[in-house]
């Protein structure tokens, strides 16, 4: 648009209007970079709040030598200056076009406009000017507007799907949910702002790139550049209006009304018009427009000034005698903000009323504002949970520790305890230190219900540690107990019971386990609710009912994503990559696990990450990809041991060392593991160990898998002990048989081997037509396996080379004709020969396909011609 | 786009499997109802076309996790489609026809998230054939 306006020769110029900051000087100069390249001579010309005070001042670089002197009667004459200027011009760039560039324009003095009109209107120059949202547009512009000579481009903020797209871009890679949303919070699409804060944040370290994936590991810095953007646009703001950003940036919302009384008049309208404030008309307050401002001004204010604005607003809100609650808090961070000493407990009130919204930061920030002596063991453990939510574990354990001294009731007494051994279970990764706890809270519980609770808790420490049995054992000696007691229960049990191969129970118990927690509501010291929706995910995988795991659990994730509940997205990460592994989706499944380690890393917890880089491991030794698997086993190794799952994370290293090429190294692995999972009551990993052993080494594990196989009620399990069973029977029909028991689960990938073991075993037996055909369903169902490398498919290439008998000339001149629906007869005509021959001809070449009809041509061609 | 957004768009794709020519057919209808000016900028006959278009979209939607593996994808098409006569305002006109098309093929499947995963893709992919697109467009054309 721009080059047609620039050679139409009838236009006078281009106007760009938009916001502070959208990228209006950005276009103009791009503008100008084109004009250069196709031979334009180019100039800026830059309005400011200095030159604004001199005639000519902004564009005195257009004015030739000597002509700003005054004429003979001591004026200066406009229209003889005007015009020499523009003969110099055209002398000076031989009669091209001179490109002008007039930043902010409306900034320009008078006489600088009029010489630019002047210009304009006789096309010696062609304007390129700019104009903020806001501004007055000069008289100037107007009248070329009017004759229709300006080209007019709008620029806009960026909506939400572009700030998006131009961080993914300009960082090359998606960034993670909450960290989008703190870049669109902070900028509202300004796309300055934008490119300052990510620079910022890039360099504080606040911004970082994990597996592939960018996430925000603390604030949003305000960078010294920031300052002075934000100050260019509030600088020149009258001291009046000034306070009123100020008191904004400390304290906003704050009341309409107020503001009213408190600021000149005209004052809040001015901001207004100037887009720097916004009034809520219906709430009757008033908020700085824009939320980068209230940071950069909170930054660059005194800090003096800042505390006697804090201290004086909350004496006010004080006075008008508020009673507890959101006003409350307002004033407890208003007067941590200045640096005073709130009251504790308006602190302790105000904690847990954030603690209600879950902001766990400035629950944090209030309880640590209270002094040491005034801590109560509330107080304790509201901060203690805080802590643990925040990452914080080895403080969380020494406030939580010091919380079980304090004089408190029971029921505080046992929160304590639950929220106390929970960290050390997940947080500092110490099962027997929160076993420890939870045996001491035992001894002195009086409470039937508190104790049910305990107990319960005992359960869940064992099951999260490895040890589904023991927690079985634990849950046995409990009956009753409350609904919470009862949700407690279900999160420990039926992970236990799933791990031991009672998997319908372990269902129905994630099932109950859930309606009995929504009804509770959110309490302190037990799991988010969605805990019990991955339980339902796990007890279906152990099931083998692949399909309805990943469905719930891609609805379980998306709900949880857009929750913000990272301990939640973390497991059904896991969990859905665990499906995509049995599955055989193995991209899909190395995507899973590396964000579960990302997500893992952000929120610190250590357990959880390195589940997730032992599947990560997994997934790389499935793809064939050992490098990458001994990286990601190198950086689990950087990580406490976390027992649950421990022998599913050994998986990792079997198969790491498979894929290496060091078989026996593998074998080895899979079978520690084994005993380990028998040893402990993992039945359902028992019999994934013990079967990929057999995938990987043809180790005979037939026997126990069939024991597995009685004792579990899972058909993942007893499609395994089928598989092992028929290999070692080496029948091709039972083979057969175990592939499409795989493949009823969506196994695609065990379905594969087991296909491709049955190729081989009719290969043996003679039998060339059924080879041929389980050697087709397996290289079908092993192309829909994402690129899986595994040693049960390398076999299977094998045996497809061997197999390999392409179709002679001759053969394949038939069957094409066959195809078509041609008879016997009429190819024999066309093709010169005896209809026995052609019939010869058709036999050989469906054994070589491994079909019996014409009708099985046409779908085998496809991938054989 | 968030790595979540990104599976929701490859399993959304996923789902679609064998529908995926009813889901190009829909599209070209969308495109030519919004902007019947655009209907001579394509062969008389679609079918190459829709399976040509098929294919570049399985690409693309796959790539989707590797930025520049997507980058390679998307510039070159951005390229190709200057000499096409395809111009910046119709990349509107194209979006909006393939989120109706998945809306109307996906159905229920096709809830708020998906479409706002969806309509970052999209932008994703436009933004960046836009770029391809400004590099093969010959100054002063």
């Amino acid at each position: 648009m721009f080059e047609r306006a620039l050679g139409s020769g009838e236009r006078a110029g281009l106007v760009i209007y938009g916001r502070a900051g959208v990228g209006k000087t950005r276009l103009a100069d791009e503008c100008a970079d084109q004009a250069a390249a196709s031979g334009h001579p180019a100039q800026r010309v830059a309005g400011s709040r200095t030159t604004a005070l001199l005639p000519l001042g902004g564009v005195a670089a257009l004015l030739p030598d000597g002509l700003g002197g005054l004429g003979p009667d001591g004026q200066v004459n406009p229209v003889a200056l005007f015009e020499q200027t523009r003969q110099a011009l055209h002398e000076r760039h031989r009669g091209r076009r001179l490109v002008i560039v007039a930043d902010d324009v409306a900034l320009l003095d008078a006489a600088s406009l009029a010489l630019l009109g002047y210009l304009a209107a006789q096309r010696s120059i062609f304007l390129i000017a700019t104009v903020r949202t806001g501004e007055p547009v000069p008289d100037l512009l107007t009248d070329l507007w009017r004759d229709g000579r300006l080209e007019r481009v709008d620029l806009h903020d960026l909506s939400r799907a572009h700030v998006d797209t131009l961080l993914h871009l300009a960082l090359g890679g998606p960034i993670e949910g909450g960290a989008g949303r703190e870049f669109w919070e902070a900028t509202r699409g300004n796309p300055l702002y934008l490119h300052e804060l990510t620079l910022g944040a890039l360099d504080s370290g606040a911004l970082v790139e994990r597996s592939g994936v960018w996430h925000l590991e603390d604030f949003l810095p305000a960078t010294s550049r920031l300052l002075d953007l934000v100050e260019q646009r509030i600088g020149g703001l009258p001291a009046e209006a000034r306070s009123v950003v100020e008191l904004l940036a400390l304290c906003q919302p704050v009341e309409l009304g107020y503001l009213e009384t408190a600021a000149p008049a005209g004052v809040l309208e001015s901001l207004e018009r100037a887009g720097l404030v916004t009034i809520a008309v219906a709430e009757a307050q008033v908020r700085l427009a824009h939320p980068l401002h209230a940071r950069v001004v909170r930054a660059a204010m005194p800090k003096l000034r800042a505390r006697a604005v804090l201290l004086a607003q909350a004496e006010r809100l004080e006075a008008a005698g508020s009673a507890p609650g959101p006003a409350e808090l307002r004033i407890a961070v208003w007067r941590l903000d200045a640096g005073a000493q709130p009251d504790p407990a308006v602190l302790a009130r105000g904690a847990h009323l954030a603690r209600y919204a879950h902001d766990f930061r400035m629950v944090r920030r209030l309880m640590e504002a209270v002094p040491g002596e005034d801590l109560d063991a509330v107080g304790a453990l509201l901060l203690g949970e805080a802590l643990y939510e925040l990452g914080a574990f080895d403080a969380s354990e020494r406030v939580l520790a010091l919380g079980q001294e304090l004089p408190s009731s029971e029921h505080t007494a046992l929160l304590l305890a639950v929220t106390r051994a929970k960290n050390a279970q997940w947080g500092l990764c110490q099962p027997e230190k929160a076993l420890a706890i939870n045996a001491a809270a035992r001894a002195v519980v009086t409470s039937p219900p508190l104790a049910e609770e305990l107990v319960a808790d005992e359960a869940s420490v064992l099951t999260f540690s490895g040890q589904p049995d023991r927690a079985l054992a634990v849950l046995g000696r409990t009956t009753s107990g409350d609904q919470r007691a009862r949700a407690v229960r279900a999160i420990a049990g039926a992970v236990a019971l799933a791990s031991a191969g009672r998997t319908a129970e372990a269902l129905a118990l994630a099932r109950d386990g859930h309606a009995d927690h929504v009804a509770l509501g959110d309490e302190p010291g037990i799991a988010h609710p969605a805990m019990h929706v991955v339980n339902q995910v796990f007890a279906l995988t152990e099931a083998g009912r692949l399909a309805e795991a990943e469905q719930v659990g891609r609805a379980g994730a998306e709900i949880v994503a857009s929750q913000r509940v990272p301990i939640a997205q973390i497991w059904f990460a896991i969990n859905l990559g665990r499906v995509a592994i049995l599955q055989g989706r193995l991209t899909t499944a190395r995507r899973c696990y590396a964000e579960a380690a990302g997500l893992a890393q952000s929120s610190r917890f250590a357990g959880s990450r390195r589940v997730a880089l032992s599947g990560l491991a997994l997934a790389h030794a499935m793809l064939g990809e050992p490098d990458a698997a001994a990286q990601a086993l190198a950086e689990r190794a950087a990580v406490p041991p976390f027992g649950f799952l421990g022998p599913e994370q050994r998986l990792a290293d079997a198969w790491a060392a498979s894929a290496a090429r060091r078989p026996a190294e593998s074998a080895e692995a899979f079978r520690a593991a084994a005993a380990e999972a028998a040893a402990t009551g993992h039945r359902v990993t028992e019999s994934w160990l013990l079967h990929d052993l057999m995938r990987t080494s043809g180790e005979d594990v037939s026997a126990r898998l069939s024991e597995l196989a009685s004792a579990c009620d899972s058909q993942l399990v007893s499609a395994r002990a089928r598989h092992a069973a028929a290999a070692r029977a080496r029948g091709g029909a039972e083979l057969s048989g175990a592939a499409d028991d795989f493949e009823s689960l969506g196994a695609l990938l065990l379905a594969a081997e087991a296909a491709g073991g049955a190729a081989d075993a009719f290969g043996r037996a003679g039998d060339r037509r059924a080879a041929t055909a389980a050697l087709r369903r397996s290289t079908a169902l092993a192309a829909a396996c994402e690129g899986a490398n595994t040693p049960g498919l390398l076999h299977l290439a094998t045996v497809n080379a061997a197999a390999a008998d392409p179709l002679s000339g001759r053969e394949r001149e038939v069957v094409l004709l066959a195809a078509t629906g041609m008879a016997s007869k009429d190819i024999a005509e066309r093709l010169y020969l005896s209809v026995r021959t052609v019939n010869n001809h058709l036999q050989h070449a469906y054994a070589k396909l491994g079909v019996t009809s014409r009708a099985g041509l046409t779908q085998a061609l496809g991938s054989t011609l | 786009m968030t790595p979540e957004q990104i599976t929701l768009v490859q399993s959304s794709f996923d789902r679609l499997g064998p529908d995926l020519p009813a889901l190009t057919a829909r599209f070209y209808q969308e495109v030519f109802q919004r902007d019947p000016a655009l209907r001579p900028l394509f062969p008389s006959d679609l079918a190459e076309l829709r399976v040509k278009f098929a294919q570049k979209l399985t690409e693309i939607v796959q790539s989707m996790p590797r930025l520049a593996e997507l980058l390679v994808h998307t510039r070159a098409l951005g390229a190709r489609h200057v000499g096409y006569g395809v111009r910046t305002r119709d990349y509107q006109t194209i979006g909006d026809s393939l989120i109706a098309a998945l809306a109307a093929v996906l159905g229920e499947e096709f809830d708020a998230q998906t479409h706002e995963a969806w309509v970052l893709a999209y932008t994703l992919v436009a933004e960046t054939m836009l770029e391809g697109a400004a590099a093969a467009r010959p100054i002063g054309s």
